[in-house]
């Protein structure tokens, strides 16, 4: 056999697999979003769907009289316009590359067309629930994504030596990303309990009073996003490692040589090596935490008051407990694709030349 | 000698494997290691429950019994999701509120005709449950229960504010009187006069149903969302005025507020008759501060009396019927089982759906049964609907939206009357 049939005969189990357990489902899934499909309903009637075209997506992310504004959302639009000027402004002065620059431009120009949508006088949203839920999902991974890479990282780098006890302790700080969402989460619901927390007694014993992280809209999104950087710190932590282990020592003898130790070397040899490992660590966790579902499911149930509801645990409800498949389908499209466009800009940075 | 003993359980095994006809079973309720199968020993809804349903794997000849692993928070979700597989539990539990949508669907089998021959005997079912399991005319489940929302008293604390009299609770007959209440126990204790989930499980909505209720008022009639209404203002209000002045605390969830009432930090708890064996067992405890306990009807603060109840109840699926007659005769005998034992399911605290067991001494004889006499009657839940889910998670995202983050209760109900009305248009 030459080697073309050799790689499609090797390639064939993989292709079935993927096409029976995730293209056809995804394809599947696009054209339930077409239909008003009732889970149940279905199930004893296969004709009890119909046909709606893009009904559910109008009925999810639209509604009456929408307009859009320059400044109808302050904060987000704000936060737009000062990236495409950021953008600009570091692409001109030569601080960063052009893909990196036109990535800012593109999702600061996102905030300030998607944020000026708003309703107008006597409209309001068909679904009031769904850009809020987009919002907190958006707001957890811009919580978790920073944290978690900056812990992973100080972390890789104080472990980042071969004796035993920093072996032991990188087997320790891995150990918790091997525990499922449910044990984590009841570990956690645990600490923060009010009662019998670890975390409230110890601010009972400096005299304060115990706060209720879990149902107090102020530390509810904290929660939970504190529980997930613990969570998920490991993978990100060995990939920083085998970053780390990839610099090559003769650079920090040379540095040393020039009087550059310590911080310094951490800010002008480690920082600047990483650069790849820190753009993957990113991109993969921005788009693993976009799914986030068991944390707000278990220790909030997406409370209080929607404020720790995220889009799969919208889905989630949805298409399971309000059986509205076809609704929930749209829903996962309009995730798949927030996903698919950041997967994109990792493939289109991986391929950038240094 | 081996070779008997081999031999003897080979033969054991092929006899058991060719003769039981198995039974696969969902429920909620919690998890219950090693419950056994003594059914007149077993304490909690779990243990009770599953205590039950091993001695019918025990006692009921040529039928095993297998309980599947679910989980509280996502029964229905797990349900629904068999049933759209095609492949649901030959019996399972639900509740009255949760009927109409698979019912009207056809989803689950019509018992009417089979209970006589199955030993059940629906003539014995008092009226309100008779009507529960009933969907147009048809009964397609068996009835367990009906439970509801109670007080919950720790008389110790009761007594020092002076809210005792002939060894009875004194509770409040208007919001008014709710509020003197409060204020008295937290002047006399310095402790909380009611705790509840407010946060998440929805306890909090339940309260403000069965305030609505005694004002003749509703959440939706027919096709018509009514939920912002005067009625639903003053009742609300009747509780977030103990917010307001320090008397209760919004923010305590399920297992906390259980944990204020236990540790002896509240005068009252509200939840429901299911856990009256629970705290009744509790308070016989040394460690648990709780010392003296007292199960009241939910007070009347308004013109009618009413609480929040709802129905626990087997059903059959469809299927098992259509295809396994095997399994459906056999799923039909457990049925029967659940049925007879209806009083060690009261145990809980529950109250019976059977007429010979509501009338017998023992059920008379069950701790605290005499304090909530009333419940029954004031019993009361929404209107019917294929949407219930939905529309109490509505109720209690606005209403914890009042209670926990401030926002005023204009804007909730306004919200909420949109929403509400939203999904009885779809």
């Amino acid at each position: 056999m030459t080697q073309t049939p050799a790689a499609w005969v090797l390639l064939l189990p993989f292709l079935a697999v993927y096409a029976l357990f995730l293209v056809y489902p995804f394809f599947r899934g696009i054209w339930i979003s077409l239909h008003d499909w009732n889970l149940l309903a279905v199930a004893f009637n296969p004709d009890a769907k119909s046909f709606v075209g893009f009904e559910n997506y109008v009925r999810v992310m639209w509604g009456r009289n929408i307009e859009w504004g320059p400044l109808s959302r302050p904060l987000v639009q704000g936060a737009g316009y000062l990236g495409v000027i950021a953008a600009a402004g570091l692409h001109l002065t030569g601080r960063v590359t052009r893909v990196t620059a036109i990535g800012l431009a593109v999702l600061g120009f996102l905030a300030i067309g998607l944020g000026g949508f708003a309703p107008g006088e006597g409209g309001r949203w068909y679904d009031r629930r769904f850009w809020p839920t987009v919002g907190n999902t958006v707001l957890f991974v811009s919580l978790t994504v920073p944290g978690v890479t900056l812990s992973a990282m100080i972390l890789a780098a104080a472990l980042n030596r071969e004796t035993r006890a920093m072996s032991v302790l990188r087997t320790l700080f891995f150990l918790s990303q091997v525990l499922s969402v449910t044990v984590v989460t009841l570990v956690w619901q645990i600490m923060f309990s009010p009662r019998q927390g670890l975390i409230a007694n110890i601010t009972q014993t400096l005299g304060g009073t115990p706060i209720t992280w879990l149902t107090d809209e102020r530390f509810a999104m904290a929660a939970i996003v504190i529980a997930t950087i613990w969570w998920s710190l490991g993978i990100a932590m060995i990939l920083f490692l085998a970053g780390l282990q990839d610099i090559s020592r003769d650079l920090y003898e040379a540095a040393a040589l020039d009087n550059c130790t310590g911080a310094r070397a951490f800010r002008h040899i480690t920082l600047p090596n990483l650069k790849r490992t820190i753009t993957l660590v990113v991109i993969l966790q921005i788009i693993l935490h976009f799914q986030v579902f068991g944390q707000s499911h278990l220790m909030t149930q997406g409370g209080p008051n929607d404020t720790t509801q995220v889009l799969v645990r919208y889905i989630y409800q949805t298409g399971f407990r309000d059986s509205e498949l076809g609704r929930a389908s749209a829903m996962a499209v309009f995730l798949f694709v927030i996903m698919g466009s950041f997967s994109v800009i990792q493939f289109i940075i991986g391929r950038e030349k240094k | 000698m081996k070779r008997i003993i081999f031999g003897t359980l080979a033969a054991t095994l092929l006899a058991t494997g060719a003769m039981a006809q198995e039974v696969t079973l969902g429920r909620f309720f919690g998890a219950c290691e090693d419950a056994g199968t003594d059914t007149r020993t077993s304490v909690g809804e779990a243990c009770i429950i599953q205590s039950i349903i091993n001695a019918a794997d025990a006692e009921i000849e040529g039928v095993s019994v297998n309980t599947l692993p679910t989980d509280w928070g996502n029964y229905y979700d797990q349900i629904k999701a068999t049933y759209a597989s095609g492949t649901p539990p030959s019996i399972h539990v639900l509740h009255r509120s949760s009927l109409p949508e698979f019912a009207s669907l056809g989803a689950f089998a019509d018992l009417t005709d089979d209970l006589d021959a199955a030993g059940i005997d629906p003539a014995d079912w008092v009226e309100t449950a008779r009507e529960a399991v009933t969907h147009e005319g048809r009964i397609v489940a068996v009835p367990m229960d009906l439970h509801a929302n109670l007080w919950h008293l720790n008389m110790d604390i009761m007594e020092e504010a002076g809210l005792v009299a002939d060894g009875k609770p004194i509770l409040p007959s208007s919001p008014e009187e709710l509020l003197e209440h409060a204020r008295k126990v937290k002047e006399a204790t310095g402790k909380d006069y009611l705790a509840a989930d407010f946060a998440q499980f929805p306890i909090g909505v339940r309260l403000v149903l069965a305030l609505l209720w005694q004002q003749g008022s509703n959440i939706f009639e027919g096709d018509e969302a009514t939920i912002d209404t005067e009625e639903a203002r003053a009742a609300i209000t009747a509780i977030t005025q103990l917010f307001d002045a320090g008397l209760a605390n919004p923010q305590l969830n399920y297992a906390d507020s259980q944990q204020a009432f236990l540790n002896g930090e509240a005068a009252v708890l509200v939840n429901g008759t299911w856990v009256v064996d629970f705290y009744d067992a509790e308070a016989a405890k040394e460690e648990t501060a709780l010392d003296s306990y007292y199960a009241a009807d939910f007070p009347t603060l308004f013109s009618e009396g009413a609480t929040w109840a709802d129905s626990h109840m087997w059903a059959i699926p469809a299927s098992v019927k259509a295809n396994d007659p095997e399994t459906y005769q056999a799923a039909l005998k457990v049925l029967a089982f659940i049925n007879d034992h209806n009083i060690d399911w009261a145990r809980t605290g529950h109250m019976a759906v059977r007429n010979s067991v509501l009338e017998g001494e023992e059920y008379a004889n069950l701790p605290h049964r005499s304090e909530y006499t009333a419940t029954a009657d004031i019993a009361r839940d929404t209107p019917a609907s294929q949407r219930y889910g939905a529309i109490q998670d509505v109720l209690n995202r606005e209403l914890q939206a009042i209670w926990l983050t401030g926002k005023p209760v204009a804007d909730a109900l306004l919200d909420a009357q949109y929403e509400v009305q939203d999904l009885l248009d779809r």
